[in-house]
């Protein structure tokens, strides 16, 4: 079977178990079929732009499915980080550059790739990003969406070498 | 025999129906990365990475694109599809 392997340091690791866990809180705090969290509408988006009653009908199918997986695959990024031994209770400052390994099947990558991309949506909407130029290098929440995306592309990279 | 005319008929609306002109398109968006929206073409629609790179470019440079044509409901497979990988895509029917 096709595995991959990464490197995290122990901070990298910590911070992204905080992220995936409000992740899942924005999700739990969604209310099926009537969300009204722009972050979570944008998981789930217009099918029928223009047409409110195919687009209630398309996503009372698809809706809580969709967010179901995407639960999945958060909780496939928490348990990967949690095999790899990086606890961040025991983050201390002289091993939080320490790099923690972590192995992923190819199914587990593709859940990794989904929830990272999700999670930069969601932190995109909170941000108020409405174009590529939008960033304010001051707003250190930014620099978490920019390195998410460096992981999410990384991530690509191996996975596309791999299935090459 | 009475009947094999009205079959035929029937037949050839029946094949106008499955190919009835929908589509999937994906609109760009700021957010989602130019590299996971190649993958996402590569993976699910099974393009070269040539064809997925230059469906991905007119995602971005035109702002939308139609990645399938066919029955509605293949259209709604395609769109949940994408949903489920993040990038912001809708159905409808072809101009």
């Amino acid at each position: 079977m096709t595995q991959l392997t990464m490197g995290m340091s122990r901070i990298e690791a910590a911070h992204l178990m905080g992220l995936v866990g409000q992740f899942l809180d924005v999700l739990d705090a969604s209310a099926p079929g009537d969300s009204v969290d722009p972050a979570v509408q944008r998981l789930t988006p217009d099918a029928y732009p223009g047409d409110d009653d195919a687009s209630a009908d398309f996503r009372a199918m698809t809706q809580s499915d969709l967010l179901e997986r995407r639960r999945g695959d958060a909780r496939t990024v928490l348990s990967g980080l949690a095999l790899s031994g990086a606890d961040p209770d025991a983050l201390t400052e002289e091993n939080a550059l320490d790099v923690v390994s972590l192995t992923l099947s190819m199914d587990d990558a593709g859940s990794w790739l989904r929830a990272l991309a999700a999670i930069r949506l969601v932190l995109a909407e909170r941000l108020g990003i409405v174009t590529e130029d939008d960033h304010d290098d001051d707003d250190p929440r930014f620099a978490i969406y920019d390195w998410l995306g460096f992981r999410l592309d990384s991530l690509i990279q191996e996975v596309d070498a791999l299935s090459d | 025999m009475a009947g094999t005319a009205p079959d035929t008929t029937e037949r050839a609306d029946l094949a106008d129906l499955a190919s009835a002109p929908w589509q999937t398109v994906v609109w760009n968006d700021p957010v989602n990365l130019m590299s996971y929206v190649v993958h996402v073409f590569r993976t699910y629609f099974g393009y070269s990475t040539a064809e997925a790179t230059k469906l991905m470019l007119a995602v971005h440079n035109d702002g939308h694109a139609v990645v399938a044509e066919g029955a509605r409901e293949q259209m709604e497979l395609h769109t949940q599809a994408m949903h489920d990988y993040g990038l912001w895509a809708t159905v409808r029917r072809a101009e």
